[in-house]
């Protein structure tokens, strides 16, 4: 009786054990190699101190991407507005009563006053895309040769909560950088 | 995957050189300051001197000659000399420092395994590894400059004749006036002891200086054939 329990578990075991671990596996090789699988959360964005919809900011205001990001096509960080640049619209936006007005959104532009005195703070956005160590990436030469920023950053426009659509790993940078005669040389970007 | 299109090497665009005028050095070192500041090198206290593990990428030796009172003193600035004929870059395992197009000797950081072999076969002693982990003090973190990497423990770094402006002022493939930038240390001179250039440019000050008559290499019997060359002192009196 026990003989058999046991020829039936252990091929049972063995074949669930072997399962886990090749799962286990593939998440890890995927994960190193390009990004990790978009399950269980892990290809979502990360949540923002403000969920600041770019959706209707493009979209519905029809807003170009460097209206924000202003430095992109000069500097090496695309930038992310000053609370002043986003105050300045939406002071404007209540007044004239273009603004959304249901609460949930309400409640989001409201971070933007922040204290009455000290005026609000620098939002603590979260980092979204995350380039590999020792990397220097400059942004305004990319735009400068005619690059849209949804090369790298896939739809924004489209994107209720931003995420990384490419896995921005060096092979991924050097394989554009190869098809469009960029330099490949290691100080390029390592310095 | 993308197709990997097969393209010929380009020309060099650049040769970057220095010539450092001793006649004007005063071994003030500023340059020393302005390349810490600049490099992200990590700050060097008394005990790392007695140790020998001090990290400066550009340092000035300073020689006495003659007795005193009739002592003058020599300074001589010493930072990477970029030799188109490196002795380090032949012995490292990982082809972490070798020579791009730029006449640049470069040190590829995220290469780096620490075998120290480079900084061995430097007859300049130019290169500098990192025993510990660099700290800074707490109210000079945010003077840290985003454009360096910070390098860590384990791993060899020397002077880079300042890539990341090279890389601002040259991005894109745009053509570069004379002048138009400087490594931190030939801006910091203030006496305007060292030059900086395009030594393909035949119009360039430091192309001009190249040929110099007092000008002569470090070592030069080694044949490393540096791209940093110095403008003899002389004395006035002799």
């Amino acid at each position: 009786m026990g003989n058999t329990l046991i020829k039936i578990a252990v091929p049972v075991i063995g074949l669930a054990a072997a399962l886990v671990i090749a799962l286990v596996g593939y998440f890890v090789v995927q994960s190193w190699w390009s990004q990790p699988p978009a399950v269980l959360g892990f290809g979502d964005g990360p949540t923002q101190p403000i969920a600041f919809p770019h959706t209707v900011h493009v979209t519905t205001a029809g807003l170009d991407c460097q209206f924000c990001h202003r430095t992109v096509s000069t500097d090496e960080a695309a930038g992310v507005p000053a609370v002043a640049q986003c105050r300045f619209c939406h002071d404007f936006t209540r007044i004239t009563g273009e603004q959304s007005e249901s609460p949930t959104a309400e409640a989001e532009i409201a971070k933007l006053i922040g204290d009455l005195i000290e005026g609000p703070d620098p939002v603590n956005w979260a980092r979204v895309h995350r380039l590999p160590d020792h990397v220097q990436f400059v942004h305004a030469p990319h735009i400068q040769q005619g690059f849209s920023c949804s090369t790298c950053h896939g739809d924004i426009a489209s994107m209720e909560v931003v995420e990384q659509v490419r896995n921005l790993k060096m092979r991924d940078c050097v394989d554009c950088h190869r098809n469009n005669e960029a330099p490949t040389d290691c100080t390029t970007c390592h310095y | 995957m993308a197709t990997r299109a097969q393209t010929q090497p380009k020309p060099p665009a650049h040769k970057w050189g220095m010539v450092i005028d001793l006649d004007r050095c005063t071994g003030c070192q500023a340059c020393v300051i302005a390349c810490q500041a600049e490099n992200n090198v990590p700050i060097n206290d008394e005990k790392s001197f007695l140790d020998g593990r001090v990290i400066e990428w550009i340092r000035v030796e300073r020689y006495w000659e003659g007795d005193f009172p009739d002592v003058k003193a020599r300074f001589l600035p010493v930072l990477c000399q970029h030799c188109d004929n490196a002795p380090c870059e032949s012995v490292c395992p990982v082809y972490a420092t070798y020579h791009n197009n730029e006449g640049l000797n470069v040190q590829v950081y995220n290469r780096c395994v620490g075998t120290r072999f480079c900084g061995n076969n430097c007859p300049y002693h130019a290169r500098l590894f990192n025993y510990w982990e660099p700290v800074w003090p707490e109210d000079l973190r945010n003077q840290l400059n985003p454009d360096v990497t910070v390098r860590t423990r384990g791993i060899m770094e020397k002077c880079s004749f300042c890539i990341q402006r090279i890389r601002r002022a040259t991005r894109g493939g745009k053509k570069v006036e004379d002048q138009a930038f400087n490594p931190a240390c030939v801006q910091a001179c203030p006496t305007d002891a060292m030059t900086f250039g395009d030594l393909l440019n035949e119009d360039s000050r430091v192309s001009r200086m190249w040929e110099d008559e007092r000008a002569y290499r470090v070592l030069e019997a080694l044949g490393t054939n540096p791209s940093v060359k110095y403008l003899k002192q002389v004395d006035a009196d002799a």
